[in-house]
Order: structure tokens, then sequence, then C-alpha cells
């Protein structure tokens, strides 16, 4: 194909934003980055969370998937940036990430409903397996639905330049009904501006192709000495010392050796980020 | 050619004002004083006699009434002589002469009192649905310089200074007229012949100043005073509507207008007062604040839409008034060194679009509460115009200025452990060994039980111990219950579950839970041994025991 030919073409695509289909194409704009405030994952991430991009935090339950968030959203206030938190299920605990470093008054939060035990009697869409098929919409996908659509109002004003969407506590059979299409409409939404959107869940979801995916809790292929309990499946379990292994790389750390006297140090864990423009590989995250 | 009216205890300066203005639009109020330029008007009136006499005749209870050919020596005048006073040119100077220096201090009070800043008027509140809501009426006339450099963007303190420069401006007349009197000048006239540069070396500019006054020189020229448009607008329509898709055209057609006016007169609006008369001739009138001055139509109808929306009128509609409140036209400078702020439009549309979705109450910032009860929190309006930036102390971070770069992220050894709190505490059955935590059972979905591995605590925390008893009361403390578990679990009417008719979904899950848990409420007390536990699949959750009945729950997880 002739230069100009292919020129005219390329010119075609980026009029119509599907440049990034083309895999030979250099970027023409430089990548730019929003830092998670974690030099050695940042310094692997080649920056941090990409903007304009659809990135996904997933992980098993205290893996870290959240102190990831808060890390950067306080990173993002820390600049001067300004944060959004849609929170689902309404679980943010603003005493704590006050003293995790967000600056809260930069911070815009978007509470959603706490489900309850109750919610799932009087909602059977909670229940795998089960959706009522009358009225609008099941609470549980009314709630999910609120949330994205908070979230594609915050990232349509471009108020706020790291958006987090929790949707960690959120079933899979009800995040499996959400259409792909919502996906790939919020990144479009997002493509090209500042904002960095991130996704949190317990498996994974959704990112862009131009987006991160980290996987906090991973750990070595072998499983190490332990124990196994019904229900645990890959989890290895051991004990050693006052610290022992939860999810696969993932050690819960203690302070003090008596009963009496030892409190909650920290978490251990290993997260595994596959990012488009390169392979990062696994690394160690002490959280706490 | 000018005039001056002085108003007196009968007749107030709004009457005097609209004497005025039946005779020229060129005027200025000075204190009590209201100077009109009546150039040219002797094609209507005649004589300066006949003009004075016909204003005497509009305006019979003003205290004086004065003609004279410059602005000075009319209003010196007019404090000097009651009633109607009208001098050729050539007797104006022996007939200042002649008057006391008291009215320097009188004339140089009002120049100083219409030079004073205004007050800004506090911002209207929302009203509710359906009821009548009066905004502040409009001061009507304005100073052409009443603009934001000398309204809307002075501060308090500035204020505070002018203030304060205002009253030391008028003990520095009461000192000249003392010093004048010292000298045995007690005329005008006595002033005027005094050498300027020997009364600028004694009494300073304001020497001079006075005695250029009593020489009848002008030295500010006359400001004509300008009428505050309203920004109201009504239409009639043929048919009453009912949909918001209909109403918003209507909305439209009603605010571009007015938003066009408003940026003809350099003004932005600061509330939106939106009255829509039903068929039930009722009036549904809703007052909405704005965060800042804005006067983009499509803003200002997205606004109004989504209050409607949150509060529709209760019929149809067939008449749609709206008022914009205005405000002097706001100029944002800021600093070169900070991140650039987004714009009021854009916040307010994206919080009242946000608001209509997740309910009253459910957006804004994040705010703490000095409380001991854990989990206690607020919500603040999220105000990026007003946010504070980082400070060290707050975060532990040092701002850095470029943000595109892995560098200008804080750095940290380790990332904080965060907590994720459920605002429901979770009831579980926990079996104790040894007086320790050993095993956690639940049927909750997503929630592990099994072994506990490890476990650390207890620490005992407790509050509200000291309420009264009357905060105790049954019926006050389910009241207040039921408030607050509504508050923190964001149910609202929107949520009514069409399986229980006649009740929201509320009264559904705070039954069944109330068979099931008891959960601490807000003004109850509370007295508990919290554990932070680890499940043998490493999920790290913080767990707790209400002592006085042994039921445990749990209370987040840290993730």
């Amino acid at each position: 194909m002739a230069p100009s030919s292919s020129a005219a073409v390329l010119s075609l695509l980026q009029h119509h934003k599907l440049d990034r289909t083309l895999t030979s194409v250099a970027r023409l704009t430089p990548p730019v980055s929003a830092p998670l405030g974690y030099p050695l994952l940042d310094q692997r991430l080649l920056g941090g969370v990409p903007r304009g991009q659809l990135s996904e935090v997933v992980g098993p339950a205290s893996s870290g998937r959240t102190s990831l968030a808060w890390a950067a959203l306080a990173a993002a206030t820390a600049r001067g940036e300004w944060g959004a938190l849609i929170d689902t299920f309404d679980r943010f605990d603003p005493d704590r990430a006050a003293a995790a470093g967000l600056v809260l008054s930069r911070v815009l939060w978007v509470r959603g409903q706490a489900l309850s035990k109750t919610h799932g009697a009087l909602d059977p869409a909670w229940i795998p397996g089960e959706r009522s098929v009358q009225g609008p919409g099941t609470l549980l996908e009314r709630t999910l639905d609120r949330a994205i659509k908070a979230l594609n109002l915050v990232a349509q004003s471009g108020v706020c330049t790291m958006v987090v969407l929790d949707l960690i506590d959120a079933p899979a059979q009800a995040l499996a009904r959400v259409p792909r299409s919502t996906w790939l409409r919020l990144q479009r939404v997002v493509e090209g501006t500042e904002i960095a959107l991130l996704l949190l869940a317990a498996t994974p979801v959704a990112r862009s192709a131009g987006g991160l995916s980290i996987q906090t809790g991973v750990g070595n292929q072998e499983p190490g000495p332990g124990t196994r309990e019904p229900g645990a499946g890959s989890l290895r379990m051991e004990r050693r010392g006052v610290s022992h292994a939860g999810p696969v790389g993932t050690t819960v750390r203690w302070k003090g050796v008596h009963d009496r006297t030892r409190r909650l140090g920290g978490l251990s864990t290993r997260v595994r980020a596959a990012s488009p423009r390169g392979y990062v590989g696994d690394l160690p995250l002490a959280i706490g | 050619m000018f005039a001056v009216l002085q108003a007196s205890p009968s007749t107030p300066l709004d009457a005097v004002v609209e004497v005025a203005q039946a005779f020229t639009p060129r005027f200025q109020v000075l204190g009590p004083f209201v100077l009109l330029d009546v150039g040219g008007l002797s094609a209507l009136f005649g004589t300066p006699e006949e003009l004075g006499g016909a204003m005497r005749a509009a305006c019979p209870t003003c205290r004086a009434v004065a003609l004279a050919t410059r602005a000075s020596a009319a209003l010196l005048l007019a404090c000097g002589h009651e009633g109607l006073t009208v001098l050729a040119p050539a007797a104006e100077q022996a007939a200042l002469a002649d008057l006391p220096i008291d009215v320097l201090i009188e004339v140089t009070q009002a120049r100083l009192a219409a030079s004073a800043p205004v007050a800004a008027a506090p911002a209207p509140s929302p009203s509710a649905p359906g009821t009548a809501t009066t905004l502040a009426p409009s001061a009507g006339w304005r100073h052409p310089r009443d603009t934001h450099q000398a309204h809307h963007t002075r501060r308090p303190r500035a204020r505070t200074a002018a203030s304060a420069d205002l009253r030391q401006a008028l003990m520095a007349l009461q000192q000249c007229g003392a010093t004048l009197r010292r000298w045995g000048i007690t005329r005008l006239g006595g002033l005027a012949a005094l050498p300027r540069p020997d009364v600028h070396a004694r009494l300073g500019d304001l020497g001079v100043a006075w005695q250029r006054l009593a020489a009848g020189e002008d030295d500010e020229p006359l400001v004509p005073w300008l009428a505050e448009p309203v920004f109201e607008d009504l239409v009639e329509l043929e048919w009453p509507i009912e949909g918001f898709e209909p109403l918003s055209f209507v909305l439209a057609r009603v605010l571009e207008p007015l938003a066009a006016r408003l940026e003809r007169a350099d003004r932005g609006a600061v509330a939106i007062r939106t009255a829509l008369h039903l068929t039930t001739r009722q009036a549904h009138v809703r007052v909405i604040p704005l965060p800042a001055p804005m006067r983009d139509p499509k803003t200002l109808r997205t606004l109004v839409l989504l209050d409607l929306e949150s509060h529709p009128p209760a019929a149809a509609v067939d008449r749609v008034q709206v008022r914009l409140e205005p405000t002097p036209g706001r100029v944002l400078q800021w600093t070169l060194f900070e991140r650039a702020q987004p714009a009021p439009e854009q916040v307010a549309t994206l919080m009242a679009r946000l608001t209509a979705l997740m309910g009253e109450g459910r957006v804004g910032s994040p705010a703490l509460v000095d409380a001991w009860r854990p989990g206690s929190c607020a919500m603040a309006p999220f105000a990026p115009a007003t946010a504070d930036g980082p400070s060290r102390g707050e975060t532990g971070h040092v701002r850095s200025g470029d943000d595109r770069g892995p560098r200008a992220a804080p750095a940290q050894a380790a990332l904080p452990l965060a907590f994720r709190r459920f605002r429901l505490p979770i009831p579980v059955r926990v079996r104790v060994d040894d007086g320790r935590p050993a095993r956690l059972t639940t049927d909750r979905r997503g929630v592990t039980g099994g072994a506990i591995v490890q476990a650390a605590g207890p620490w005992r925390t407790s509050g509200e111990w000291w309420a009264t008893a009357l905060e105790r009361e049954p019926g006050v403390a389910s009241r207040e219950s039921d408030e607050h578990r509504r508050e923190a679990h964001g149910w609202s009417a929107r949520d009514a579950d069409p399986r229980f008719p006649g009740s929201d979904a509320w009264q559904g899950v705070a039954a069944l839970a109330d068979t099931v848990t008891r959960v601490p409420t807000r003004s109850q007390p509370w007295d508990r041994d919290e554990w932070d536990i680890a499940m043998s699949d490493g999920t790290v959750y913080r767990l707790f025991v209400e002592r006085e009945v042994g039921q445990w729950f749990l209370e987040g997880v840290f993730d």
C-alpha cells in the first residue's frame, strides 16, 4: 500500500477512533499514567494506572484490592486531583481512609445500597440461579445499575480524574448479566481523557485493551506445606510462627507472640499485573 | 446644571429616587442626597427657577431642593439651606462662602457612605415542593462600579477593612473640622481664601479636598445609577403539559433569553426560582440555590429539570414562570502552580444528576465525625472550589507539581491496610474455646466461615452509656433506630418492593432483622469486645461481640 493511501486509511481510522484496532501503529500520544503511590509497583507498571483506560483490580478477600484502590485515590488527591469512589454496597470507611492518606475533601463518595441478608430474603436474585422476572428488575440489579450509571455520569463530567468502581461484593452471576457493551461504552467515555478508571471486583470483569489488569493474592504455582480445607480450593494453608498464609501468596502478619498482646500487623501479598505495555510479572506487596 | 434632592424623615430615599427618575435618568444617590444632572431640561421645564419649582412641587416633603451650576455647589447648598434654593451662577460663590464648615463634614460623609461596600445577601435555601417562596427583593438600583471587583470577589476580611477605613475617615473629618474651628474658620469662605500649599502642609489631602469643595469645585463626576433589571419570564401554555420532555422545551425557551440578558448585563444567576402554575390552581414553586454564579442556559435547564424530577408537580402545568436572582459576574483567577479546578457548572450538574440517581444524602465528600462510635462518619458537600489542598500533616505526603510521571507519586514503603465496613454488621455464630473465638459459622453469602486460625484481641470499647433515660425509651429509640437504619442503608421510597404493598421494603427488612439480631443504634449505648480474626482461607475480619446480649457480629473485612 502506498504511503499516501496508508496515511489516508490511518487518518480515517483515527477519525472514527478505531486506530487502536491496529496493533502495529504506534501511539500518537505518549501514554500517561496515574501513579499508585507504591514505587516498586509504579516502576514495573511504567507509571501506574493508565489514564483514559479501564483497568481492574481483582482478587480474593483480604488480598489488598481495596488497599490498592485507596492508594491510588490517596496518590491522586495528594497530587491535587479529585477522585471519585462509586461505593456500590456502601463499604467505604472514611475514618480509616483518612488515616490511610486520602484527602477526603477531594473525594467524591457515591454511596450505594448496603445489602444485607434480609435483602436476600426479599430478593431472590441474590440467590444463585434465581431471578425475578417481574418489575423493573431485582434490587441487586437496580443497585448495580445505579452504580454503573453513577460511574458513567462521573466519567462524562470529567470532574474527577481517578474514578474507582467498587464491585467486590457483587455476585459473579449478577456481574455476568451486565452487558459487555456497558464496559465498552465506559471505555469510550474515558478514552482520550486523563481519567483513570479502576474497577474492583472479586473476579475479572472487564478491562480495556490499553488498560491494566492487576490480580492480587497470586502466588507460586506449587502449593507449599500446609493443610487444605474443604471449600478452600487451591488455597494454601500453613502455620509458621505468628503468621500464616491465606489466599495463595497472601500472608497475614501479626505483631506480638502472646495471645493477649497480639494484634494485626498487615498483609503480605503478591500481585500479578497484565499490561499491554509490557509484562509485569509477580510482585511482592506489603500492606499495612 | 445640577440639582440635589435631600430626603427627610417624612420622605424616604426611595421616594426621592422615584422623583429623580421622573425628571432624568442621570442621577446618583449619595447618602441622603440624590444628585441629578438637569442639563438640557430647560426645553421642558423652562428656567432654572421653574425647574426647581417643578421639583419642589413633585417632592414637597423633601428637606431641600437646590440647583447650581456645579454638583459640589448644589450639594453644599442643599446641606446649608432648607427648602428650594436656586442661585444664579454669579451668586454661587457668595452663597457658598456664607455656609458653615459643618456642611463639608456632611457632604463628605455622604460621599464616603456612597462608596462603602454592601454586604452580600445570604443565599436562599431550597424550598419544599408546593410551597410559595419569596426571594429576597433586589436592590432595584445599583452603582455602575458595583461589579465583581467591588461586590462579589470582595471577601469579608476586605469588607471589614473597608468599614474600619470608613470609621477612620469619619474620625479624621471630625478632627479636621475641630482644627478649622480652633483656627477661627467657621465659614466656607474663610477656608477657600487660605493659601492652598499651606492648607496641604497643615491638613494634608483632606484639607485640600475640603478647600476645593468649599470653592465649589467638582472633584468627582456624576456617575449615573443604573436600574437593576429583573430577570424573569413567563410562558402561558395553550394546553397543559405533563411530561418533562415538553417542559424541557418550554424551559429552554424561557431560560435562553434570560441567560442572554444575564450575559449582556455581566451578571450570573445565584438562584433559580421556578414557579409552575398547575391546572389545580396551585403553584409548585422550587428555588434552587446555585453554588456559583452561572448563566449557561443548558446548565440552568438541566438543574431545573433534575430538581423537578426529584420533586415533580402534582398536576399538569399550564404556566411556567422562571426568575433568576442575579449577582455580579465572577472573575476566576487561580494560581498557576496548582491544578485547574473544574467549572462550578460541571460540578453542580454532576451533583444534581447523581443526587437524582442515588437519592438525597448519598452523594458528597466523606467527612469525619468527632465521635468514638465505630463507623461514625458524615457526608459533606463535594465542593472542589473550596476543597483544601493536602497538607503534609493531613496526608503524610508531599505535594508534587508533576503529576504525569512515576516520581510524582508519594513514595510509600507499604500500602495502608484498607477496611471494608459492613454498615449493617453481619450476625454470626462463634464457637469460643478458652475465651477466644475458634470457629465462625454464618449462612451469609460472600462471608467465609470455618476455623479461625488466628485471633487478636479482645479490645473493649463502650460509649453512650451516659445517655439519658428519655433517649432510651423504647418509642424514641425505635423511631431513631429506624431512621438511623434508613440513613445507614440508604433506603428510600423508590426501593419499595411491589410484593409488600402499602409499605416500603425497609419495614420488611426491619421486621426480619429485629427478629434475628439486635443492632446497636445511634442513641443506644454500646459495649463490646472486638477481635481481629484470620480465617482458614486467609480472610481477615473484624469481629465483635455485644456484651450485653452476647451476640457476635462481623464489623468488616480487611482488604
